[in-house]
């Protein structure tokens, strides 16, 4: 029994034209080989250091979740919930006061270099998996999509829009806290999926917002593969860089994939 | 490895509707109306170059002379026939910003009812006159659609433009431009490169618009 996960983002095409570099970040880690907690951030095409700050909002969160990990009080924290899964509130409260952790390691970085906080303005995805139970928080676009056991695949939220194409919220906003989107869901996952917008367009029905299964379960079996290292590594990436997927989508791409083996 | 490749599904553009308000009222006679007509194909001409917009950018257009009416409902660029505009009649403005107003919110709904995207609409009007119909009401509501970000709204005056109304009924922070003589071609291809920034705009990106070197703003 154990998670088998992978991270990658790609460059978009609008961006390598622009010289620009990829400004989406996506990581994972796993704890007790069972909880794995998973973050992707997509920074904003205007903000000027916003791969910074991408990077910078993914590695606080995960950190969070070791020094919780590692913490002795973690029997309060997390443990409680481990179980029988965190409540909605005790996931609110979790997600909030990680949130600000990575908002307030956002503003010191802003400080030392002199700019504003607004120059790392980033959206952010996180979630937490257990072998019995999944909560995940949302600010700004992007999706998680994930499959429960003998389910269909799901998006867990409607990615958080403006009503225009071009608007969304970022972390640094001042509002990003409160528009936090966090849920609970106390069932077996088998596959989670998080990624940036990028992707968006091609991997969900934007009419109803249902998740493109012919889009998922490839990438579901590709982590059901016993396959490791680099042939495992250059599947997603000859993926993430295709053709096919470029002539599509000309922004930043990641995925962040999950895959539980129950054997 | 025996695995295949993501298939992807297939979504509608986002698109980018921009509402063109023509002044076809008597006093456009002539060249001007005849420059307007060449710089309608421009804009076309120049859409087209980009792939990309050309599936995004989606006009329509509403002309007041004898009466404001829809002579182009919405269509992509590629859909678009450039018209041969003729003059008549008054200036009946205000009726004109009034349907481009409703008819904005209906193709808004439409794109919502069929999970289409959309950036924020422009609304372009072009006159060479003052409006014959009461306007307070219909620059009332332009106002405040702006304010709320519900819409971008341009002036453009030509000739003997009454620019003071214009300033009036135009957002505070986008006071109406004075076309420099008739280069409505320079003006439509200056609406063209607009249009593929921000048909091409990223999340949260403001665009910055390139240069208007076919008007003046009047201050």
């Amino acid at each position: 029994m154990n998670w088998k996960a992978i991270a990658r983002s790609a460059i978009g095409t609008s961006h390598e034209n622009q010289g620009i570099v990829c400004q989406d970040y996506g990581d994972y880690r796993i704890f007790q080989d069972v909880i794995i907690v998973g973050a992707v951030a997509d920074g904003a095409g205007s903000a000027k250091h916003s791969d910074v700050g991408a990077k910078l909002a993914v590695e606080t969160v995960l950190k969070c979740f070791s020094d919780i990990n590692e913490s002795p009080q973690k029997e309060e924290e997390l443990e409680p919930g481990y179980s029988k899964g965190l409540s909605k509130e005790e996931a609110d409260k979790l997600f909030a006061t990680i949130v600000k952790k990575a908002i307030a390691k956002l503003h010191e970085q802003a400080a030392k270099e002199n700019y504003s906080v607004n120059d790392l303005a980033c959206t952010l995805l996180v979630f937490l998996a257990t072998p019995d139970w999944f909560a995940a928080m949302q600010i700004g676009d992007g999706f998680i999509v994930m499959r429960s056991q003998e389910s269909e695949y799901q998006l867990l939220f409607q990615p958080d829009k403006g009503e225009f194409a071009n608007e969304t919220t970022f972390i640094t906003s001042a509002n990003a806290v409160k528009e936090m989107q966090v849920k609970v869901i106390s069932e077996k996952q088998e596959f989670i999926c998080a990624s940036t917008d990028g992707l968006e367009k091609v991997a969900i029905r934007l009419s109803d917002w249902e998740p493109f299964s012919p889009f998922f379960k490839p990438l579901e079996e590709y982590l059901h593969e016993p396959v490791t290292g680099e042939e495992k590594d250059k599947y997603l990436m000859e993926f993430l860089n295709s053709e096919r997927l470029n002539s599509r989508t000309d922004d930043d791409k990641t995925l962040l994939l999950c895959f539980f083996d129950r054997e | 490895m025996p695995v295949g490749l993501p298939e992807f599904v297939e979504n509608p553009e986002n698109r980018c509707p921009v509402i063109l308000l023509l002044d076809t009222s008597g006093s456009m006679s002539g060249q001007p109306i005849q420059e307007l007509n060449r710089g309608l194909a421009a804009f076309k001409e120049d859409v087209l170059k980009d792939s990309q917009a050309s599936l995004s950018v989606e006009v329509a257009m509403i002309t007041f002379g004898s009466i404001a009416k829809l002579i182009q409902d919405f269509v992509t660029i590629d859909q678009f026939t450039p018209p041969v505009l003729e003059v008549d009649g008054l200036t009946p403005m205000g009726a004109a910003i009034e349907y481009a107003l409703d008819f904005l919110e209906n193709r808004k709904q439409t794109y919502k009812d069929n999970g289409i995207l959309y950036y924020r609409p422009w609304v372009f009007l072009i006159t060479d006159g003052a409006p014959t119909d009461s306007w307070d009401s219909a620059a009332q509501r332009l106002r405040e659609a702006e304010a709320q970000s519900r819409l971008s709204f341009f002036a453009v005056g030509v000739k003997d433009a009454d620019m003071n109304i214009l300033k009036q009924i135009s957002p505070p922070e986008r006071p109406p431009v004075m076309l420099n003589g008739l280069d409505f071609r320079e003006m439509f291809v200056w609406l063209s490169a607009s249009m593929k920034r921000v048909s091409s705009g990223k999340v949260g990106q403001a665009v910055a618009l390139p240069a208007m070197g076919w008007g003046q703003i009047s201050s």
